[in-house]
């Protein structure tokens, strides 16, 4: 360094007062800036008492960030506090290998999520074959599941699912009729309304529109209730009574959503060709006797026994789904929500996943 | 006699070790404590003990057979040999204390006339002062009774060893007592054996005969509490905060 640099660099001085505590410390940290351009600055801790964790902040904020202001007199319980709190992080090594830069880390997160969802398959269908192979043995030895408790599961997803099933269904036949009048009128075809309707509703609307709800409403409990027994440890007591939980919690499940699935799809049918009714009535007139006349010329037993399957299906997939995301879930409560919402999705999409199978094989 | 005797084990979840290469024996038909810092990988062990999480490495036996994760027949035969207290209790929230309590006996022996299962749940019931609880659900009892209903839960079959997951956590110091004290009279009147993990120091002072004391990732110490006293280790003065701890640390 030159000697007419030297001699320009001569610190100011700030003797800090008695208390420097946290509003202390930022309103010098306002006037440190401020002095910025001034030239090198000394903060003096000589006269310093009452301190606090942002002072010893301080502290480490000026030596690593500040290079033109220097710390001296820190002395007495500060240079004590000072040397027995660690205020950094450890210094952690990197996991992973660093190599290959940005475009390799993202392949290898790629990667590990393409294994893990691979993986998470895999687990999924060994556990579809377990249930299916648990269902099995219980219809045939009666033991594993707690007694009642299918009659219980049956009240919450029936009982409980039946008037939320049977407005959205009202609601959706009313829409898809109102949504169709308007183009029949226009070939002066009205009383085909009859024929849409009843197709659309027992083939496709109401097993669809059923699981969807199912997913909604059965399987999300299903999850929650599962997921807060995995994270409670219930699931691990369970385990060591000797029963396996994925029989004791799932079968009764299955189960009752085999008994009253074709229940919920006979009364969704109705209600939603009532809707249809409603319409017609409405828009053309149409005596509701007309209407199912029509109706039962373009569909007959099998297109209800098709809908029938499907939705039985469909609610296999909502409860395995529902119940693999419940028992796979993590230890935090935190996980719980998440695995609620994924099991939504994965129940809504295995859904449409079959359905769309189904179309294959019937159409 | 011992009835558990590990041998190299190590245990984890996935790829994490969390304790490696232990070795040890736990005596039957006394009170063995796990003890160590929280996070040192008590719980985990005992998961391991349990059967609930498959040991990384090594092998342990199990009232003379080698626990064998692989197979379903040798888990079974572990289950039906134990019964656990968890930390929370564990009780299922949509049954009552009677129902939980009947869980075991209902799902081994289901075909047991409904007066022996009633005789047997008062019975365990009884044994931890919950005989007038029957009928109440989880959520209506406290925490030291949700931890009395789950250990009687545990009793129910008779096990031949009982794992408690820090039984007097959470507790006030009157109702932590009456825990130990059952678990004592349960080793003194049944000759049980109970793997006890803890932290706490009074309990330990209690009712622990032989200790094992995990830390960093290891076994510091295994045998009798007596010997626990006088061993020459930093961190077993530390943890019960010997006099000489700072200095010698």
């Amino acid at each position: 360094m030159s000697e007419p640099q030297a001699a320009a660099a001569t610190p100011e001085r700030i003797l800090l007062p008695k208390r420097l505590r946290a509003p202390e410390v930022v309103a010098l940290l306002d006037d440190i800036r401020r002095r910025a351009d001034a030239g090198p600055l000394t903060l003096d801790f000589h006269e310093v008492e009452e301190f606090d964790s942002s002072t010893l902040a301080l502290l480490n904020y000026v030596r690593g960030r500040l290079a033109n202001v220097a710390t001296v007199n820190i002395g007495g319980a500060l240079a004590r506090a000072e040397e027995s709190f660690v205020m950094r992080p450890p210094t952690e090594e990197p996991e992973g290998p660093p190599s290959g830069g940005l475009p390799g880390r993202a392949l290898t997160t790629i990667a590990d999520r393409f294994i893990f969802q691979v993986k998470s398959l895999g687990r999924f269908l060994a556990m579809l074959g377990d249930e299916v192979y648990h269902v099995g043995v219980y219809l045939k030895e009666h033991k594993g599941v707690y007694p009642g408790e299918t009659w219980n599961q049956m009240f919450f997803m029936g009982y409980r699912s039946f008037p939320i099933v049977c407005l959205l269904i009202f609601l959706v036949g009313v829409t898809i009729s109102i949504t169709s009048a308007e183009q029949l009128r226009l070939f002066g075809a009205d009383i085909y309304l009859a024929d849409l309707v009843g197709i659309a509703m027992l083939r496709e609307l109401v097993p669809l529109m059923t699981g969807v709800i199912l997913a909604g409403k059965v399987g999300a409990a299903i999850t929650a209730e599962l997921a807060s027994m995995t994270v409670l440890e219930e699931v691990d007591a369970l385990r060591t009574m000797g029963v396996v939980p994925e029989k004791f919690l799932m079968v009764p499940r299955l189960l009752a959503m085999t008994l009253i699935v074709p229940l919920l799809v006979a009364m969704a049918d109705v209600v939603g060709i009532f809707g249809g009714i409603v319409v017609a009535r409405v828009t053309f007139g149409t005596l509701p006797s007309a209407f199912i006349r029509e109706m039962v010329t373009s569909v007959d037993w099998t297109d209800f026994g098709w809908g029938l399957v499907k939705t039985v299906v469909f609610g296999w997939a909502v409860v395995v789904g529902s119940g693999f995301k419940g028992l796979t879930v993590g230890r935090s409560a935190e996980e719980v929500g998440r695995a609620t919402t994924e099991s939504v999705v994965l129940s809504i999409t295995l859904i449409i996943l079959i359905d769309c199978i189904f179309a294959f094989i019937l159409y | 006699m011992d009835i558990i005797r590990a041998r190299d084990l190590t245990v984890g979840y996935g790829r994490t070790e969390v304790l490696r290469d232990l070795a040890f024996t736990v005596p039957e038909g006394r009170i063995t404590v796990v003890l160590g810092i929280s996070g040192s990988g008590k719980s985990t062990l005992l998961k391991t003990l349990a059967g609930l999480l498959p040991p990384l490495g090594g092998e342990f036996d199990f009232a003379g057979s080698r626990v064998d994760y692989r197979s379903e027949a040798s888990l079974r035969s572990l289950y039906g040999k134990i019964g656990v207290l968890y930390q929370g209790g564990a009780l299922l929230n949509g049954l009552s204390l009677f129902e939980n309590v009947a869980l075991p006996i209902r799902m081994q022996h289901p075909k047991m006339p409904e007066d022996m299962v009633r005789d047997m749940v008062y019975a365990s019931l009884a044994q931890v002062e919950l005989a007038g609880s029957a009928e109440k659900y989880p959520a209506e009892l406290s925490g030291g009774m949700t931890k009395r209903g789950g250990l009687a839960r545990a009793l129910v079959l008779d096990p031949d060893v009982v794992f408690c997951d820090e039984p007097s956590s959470g507790l006030d110091p009157i109702t932590s007592a009456l825990l130990d004290d059952l678990l004592l009279r349960l080793k003194e009147t049944f000759k049980m054996t109970l793997v006890v993990v803890t932290h706490e120091l009074r309990s330990i002072e209690r009712v622990a005969d032989s200790v094992l004391v995990v830390n960093d990732g290891g076994l510091r110490f295994s045998g009798d509490y007596a010997d626990l006293a006088v061993a020459d280790d930093a961190f077993i003065r530390t943890f019960f905060l010997r006099k000489d701890s700072h200095d010698d640390a």
